[in-house]
């Protein structure tokens, strides 16, 4: 029997819930047909996550179906952010993908790449660098000393997957004009694995210490606002920390689901809520980061610096 | 003598590839290892900075804060860019500790934890491998 996983029109960290909720419902040994076929845009976090779920829906039972969006300006576009290089892996796909050359424009800072070792960290640091400082700086404002803030936060992002998952994982980075939210520019940074998720990374060291409290919403807790990890040794837990201080600094938002749970640093520009619990249940872990433009306080308003 | 320890140059023998970036727990790991192959146990050290692109927290605090920690007394950084002092100073100031750091104009100054380093500056005048000139500030005499 296959079991059909509609991929939401507009795919994004807000939409995500949907999704995941359809991906809760399938039992072992399902066969999945992530049906995008009515999908119109797919922000870096939706895409990094349908190959999480591809990725889980593999080791769950058969290779998954994937059929591709219809509108051959969004099909061109996943090619383009390096998305079916990675879903070929995954999934069975269905539709017309076209040869498009990964990365060539310059709101795909950096296109869906792997991450498996801490050799793939090195190289999606140090193609960040090449490709986005100077969009970082020109089109977001941000003061070129930050770009190399930008640099370490999407390192200590990407580590998670490669010293907590337990499995490999994605990294996108795009930079876009956000209309809905802000009327800004923003750059995003989404990662996504389907591992074994913060609750079960901290368990062992962590969980006597909630009680009944724990499961992944304290998880979540405990990482991303007391800064504790799994590792006893006392330099461990600074990387989100360090996320934290780079957001804060640019009032920038990070966001971190993992199994039925998602916390948020939330910024003012945002109304999302700082945590939920209760969500549908989704494999590994989800981080988004957004860096917004920058923008100059002036009397009786603000202006784009 | 004070040992140098050039870390771009440590970075390129103990990691395979090239790389000018010191990002990553296991990268980190392995420049300190290398690091401490041929540093004496509570010495002073210098450790220059100078051709290292991005680092990250976690290489922060694998190589200078476990240096700090466990093996020299005094570990004074130079070639410092302001995001690797971005990356440094919360990771030893989270853990109570500090380094001295070497300002491009020569003047030392310390960097994390606020309490233990005017201990560090003491140590290095006593030993005269520092003194204080006119104005208060301090400067290396050698090194």
């Amino acid at each position: 029997m296959t079991r059909l996983i509609e991929v939401p029109t507009q795919f994004d960290d807000r939409s995500f819930d949907q999704f995941a909720a359809a991906y809760a419902q399938a039992a072992d040994g399902e066969r999945l047909l992530f049906d995008a076929h009515a999908a119109e845009w797919a922000s870096p976090y939706g895409l990094v996550s349908l190959l999480a779920a591809g990725e889980a829906a593999t080791r769950k039972g058969e290779r998954p179906l994937l059929t591709v969006p219809a509108n051959p300006d969004v099909v061109s576009y996943w090619a383009r952010a390096g998305f079916f290089r990675e879903a070929a892996e995954l999934f069975e796909v269905h539709g017309k993908v076209p040869r498009a050359k990964v990365a060539t424009e310059s709101e795909v800072l950096l296109p869906v790449t792997p991450v498996r070792a801490a050799e793939d960290v090195h190289a999606v640091v140090s193609t960040i660098q090449q490709r986005a400082s100077a969009i970082l700086s020109s089109e977001l404002g941000l003061d070129p000393k930050a770009t190399m803030g930008f640099a370490m936060a999407l390192s200590e992002s990407c580590q998670n997957i490669v010293e907590h998952a337990g499995t490999g994982g994605w990294v996108a980075v795009q930079a876009y004009n956000w209309r809905r939210k802000l009327a800004r520019r923003v750059v995003v940074i989404a990662v996504a694995d389907a591992g074994v998720g913060f609750r079960h990374s901290l368990e062992a060291t962590q969980a006597k210490r909630f009680g009944e409290r724990w499961g992944d919403a304290a998880a979540l807790e405990a990482a991303l606002v007391q800064g504790v990890s799994r590792f006893r040794d006392p330099g461990r837990g600074q990387g989100l920390a360090g996320i934290r201080r780079y957001v804060a600094r640019w009032e920038g938002k990070v966001a971190i689901r993992s199994g039925t749970a998602r916390i948020a640093i939330v910024p003012r520009w945002d109304d999302d809520v700082p945590l939920k619990e209760g969500l549908p249940a989704f494999p590994g872990s989800q981080v988004l980061l957004i860096i917004p433009e920058q923008v100059a306080e002036k009397a009786g308003g603000s202006s784009k610096r | 003598m004070i040992p140098h320890i050039m870390v771009h140059a440590v970075l390129q023998q103990a990691v395979a590839g090239f790389y000018t970036d010191l990002v990553t727990r296991p990268t980190g790991r392995a420049v300190r290892e290398n690091i401490e192959r041929d540093l004496p146990p509570a010495t002073i050290a210098v450790m220059d900075f100078t051709g290292v692109g991005c680092l990250d927290y976690s290489c922060a605090d694998e190589i200078v804060a476990k240096l700090v920690r466990d093996k020299v007394k005094v570990l004074l950084l130079r070639g410092l860019t302001d995001a690797h002092r971005e990356a440094i100073e919360p990771v030893l100031a989270g853990a109570g500790l500090a380094v001295l750091c070497e300002r491009a104009d020569g003047v030392l100054e310390g960097l994390g934890a606020s309490e233990p380093a005017p201990a560090l500056l003491d140590e290095l005048i006593e030993r005269r491998l520092a003194a204080r000139i006119p104005g208060g500030s301090i400067r290396l005499t050698a090194a």
